[in-house]
């Protein structure tokens, strides 16, 4: 399998995607959208990189273990 | 009509869902009082109902049918679509939730009145609209295209029957209905999915050396087909960065900010929190799981081809990939609770759309038009009219949408043609003070003109096409957005630089850098944060002339609530999750502990039972 079928991909999702995740997260904090010293909101923005990170290690190991698979 | 499929088991199961599913819908019209219950539920919903509920809203009856097709033809790389919305998330959270929630719009294109001019307004409705019934009409022929195959009706009459079946309890319950019907739809869809992927591992492992169903599917799929993510640029009709662009940028921020009948969903939500509860939930959890749900069909039908020879047709078209392998493995009866499962799908995202569209039609038409001058009562009279002409409109339309190659491409196109100007007026709307009533508009217009331009010559479209290779007479399909939102925006931007800015006095609220002034606009006074507790109460009635409930002091003081802050009281039924509730404000405190006054208004709204307790929470 070539790098266009398995990792450029994810790099581009993560990568692009990660640029909107982060402006936006950066935006809400700079406007006091989210207010970090909030208690519940705290709780938020741990669940927000959470989700991020989440997505991305699941598409890694089925990216992993494709690679390694045999048919 | 050739190879009619399933048996006599399977109709009478089939018909005995609609009957089921209508009686439901239609005992919650008694909750739907007002245009505010009919459209918005009185916004009193816990987050775990609305979870559920959005769930037989994100499953269109399409969905099972498309995804399964990718999924027979590419693999997991199906699942791209469902596990590609977290980027936007922030955005959605923070921003764009509080502030629909918050300044109680009715429908979206009320937002582009309030934040740039009626005429926005206006155009943004007509899109908003157009893009809805066209996605109802998508719905309807999906489904109508499976029962075709089971009862031999012809299409246009199936596609009738549909539209009246899902009109009975839409017709009187509104939203509740929608909501109610939604929660049980979504417990069967889910269901359903896990059903023909157990039976399918089922079959794969009594049919193959495999004594593990799941070992079986993984090793009949091939290294490609085992991706998440399809091949970077090519081919044409399904890569990884067309739909990247398509899908995870204009359909994600399409679905999240723009999504009549999903914001209408959260508004009903009790509180901001439960909305961002609702929302995150959905997307980390709910989603994976639906995306396993729709696309399964297709993996098995994959492995099945692969290990078992002759089990399925050689010449089996994609698009008949989930129906084929239902009937495969599913014994009669199961294979009409599933195809019973695809019509909860259609019913549930339909109904949405369709109270979504009668929202659009009397918030956005009909209110402006007349000035807001006639009854409640009457708006309710209309806009049950407005769902069923939204239906009719949507039937008329099947076959437009029939004409297309397949139904992944219908979809597609709707999403590349009618989602980036509406992405780019709502999204520089929220996020860029500067942006421009006369930006917007030529947003639309201008934006139009040019994304027509690109489908006209392909050409126009190539330097965003990442390689992608150029079909003859098909020009591009998903990257086309990439297009779209940038003469989108780059048309949204030049204008705005060359027009007068709105005054920053009118933008009050309205942009990501008032959120945290909402709550005050909301409550109308400074809100109170202080974190109180929940306390249990038997109730009784007072006359009150005003919105006021009354509770002990000792009772507010647990609450730390003060008079004129905002409250929430509900049946303490946790289950039933907000059905019977009502907001009000605090009044004047008592000194007899253990109970509320409320007054005959309160009760009728909120259903409460005598005897039975209610729980009271400050808001803020």
């Amino acid at each position: 399998m070539t790098f266009s079928q398995t990792w450029l991909p994810f790099i581009y999702l993560y990568g692009v995607g990660g640029i909107a995740f982060l402006l936006g997260t950066l935006l809400i904090y700079k406007t006091k959208a989210l207010r970090i010293n909030y208690e519940s909101h705290k709780k938020w923005f741990w669940v927000l990189f959470y989700g991020y990170f989440f997505y991305a290690s699941v598409h890694a190991l089925f990216i992993y273990l494709a690679i390694g698979s045999s048919y | 009509m050739e190879n009619i499929l399933g048996t006599n088991l399977d109709r009478v199961v089939i018909l005995a869902y609609f009957a089921i599913v209508m009686g439901f819908g239609a005992y919650f019209g008694k909750y739907s009082k007002t245009t505010s219950d009919y459209f918005f539920g009185g916004r009193r919903f816990a987050w775990w109902l609305i979870t559920i509920s959005i769930v037989a809203t994100g499953i269109g009856s399409h969905s099972f049918v498309k995804y399964s097709t990718k999924a027979y033809q590419y693999g997991f790389s199906s699942t791209m679509t469902y596990m590609n919305d977290w980027f936007f998330m922030p955005l959605f959270l923070f921003g764009w939730l509080p502030i629909i929630y918050y300044l109680r719009l009715g429908s979206i294109p009320e937002y582009f009145e309030k934040r740039f001019s009626r005429e926005a307004r206006y155009i943004a409705t007509f899109m908003i609209l157009m893009y809805m019934i066209g996605y109802i009409a998508i719905q309807f022929l999906t489904l109508a295209t499976a029962l075709y195959k089971i009862y031999g009706i012809p299409l246009m009459l199936t596609v009738v029957l549909i539209a009246i079946a899902t009109t009975v309890y839409m017709h009187f319950g509104g939203q509740t209905s929608v909501i109610f019907t939604d929660l049980i739809q979504g417990f069967i869809l889910i269901f359903a999915g896990i059903l023909i992927f157990s039976l399918g591992l089922n079959y794969l492992a009594e049919n193959t050396s495999y004594s593990s169903g799941l070992k079986a599917l993984w090793d009949n799929l091939s290294p490609q087909e085992k991706l998440p993510l399809a091949n970077f640029n090519d081919p044409p009709d399904f890569n990884f960065v067309g739909i990247f662009w398509q899908d995870g940028v204009a359909g994600s921020i399409g679905f999240l900010f723009l999504n009549q009948g999903l914001i209408m969903r959260f508004m009903a939500a009790r509180s901001v929190n439960e909305g961002r509860k609702a929302a995150a939930f959905n997307v980390l959890f709910i989603l994976p799981v639906s995306a396993i749900v729709v696309s399964n069909a297709g993996w098995i039908g994959k492995a099945i081809s692969n290990s078992i020879p002759g089990a399925l047709p050689l010449d089996l078209a994609p698009n008949d990939v989930f129906v084929s392998v239902a009937n495969l493995i599913a014994a009669p009866g199961i294979f009409g609770f599933v195809i019973a499962a695809l019509c909860a799908a259609l019913m549930s995202t339909s109904d949405t759309l369709v109270n979504a569209s009668s929202s659009v039609i009397i918030n956005d038409v009909y209110r402006p038009l007349t000035n807001n001058k006639s009854s409640d009562k009457e708006q309710l009279r209309l806009a049950r009219l407005a769902s069923v002409l939204v239906k009719v409109i949507a039937v008329c339309l099947v076959p437009f949408f029939n004409s297309f190659e397949s139904i992944y491409e219908a979809h597609g196109w709707f999403h590349s043609t009618f989602t980036p100007p509406l992405v780019v007026g709502v999204f520089l709307g929220i996020f860029w003070k500067r942006f421009t009533s006369s930006a917007v508009i030529a947003t639309f217009i201008v934006g139009a003109f040019l994304m027509i331009l690109g489908q006209m010559y392909p050409s126009l479209i190539s330097p965003f096409s990442h390689g992608i290779e150029l079909r003859p007479d098909r020009g591009y399909s998903y990257i086309g957005a990439l297009y779209n939102l940038f003469v989108c925006a780059g048309v949204g931007v030049l204008v705005t630089f060359f027009t007068k800015p709105n005054p920053e006095s009118k933008l009050v609220g309205l942009t990501v850098f008032d959120v945290h002034k909402l709550k005050n606009i909301f409550k109308g006074s400074k809100p109170n944060e202080d974190k109180g507790q929940a306390v249990n109460v038997s109730w009784d009635l007072k006359e009150f002339d005003e919105d006021i409930i009354s509770f002990s002091k000792q009772e507010m003081k647990l609450m730390k609530a003060k008079e004129g802050d905002l409250v929430y009281l509900q049946d303490s039924r946790w289950w039933l999750g907000g059905l019977k509730s009502i907001h009000s404000i605090f009044g004047k405190p008592h000194n007899q502990n253990g109970v509320v006054y409320i007054n005959k208004s309160h009760l009728e709204s909120g259903m409460f039972e005598h005897g039975l307790f209610l729980k009271g929470e400050k808001e803020m």
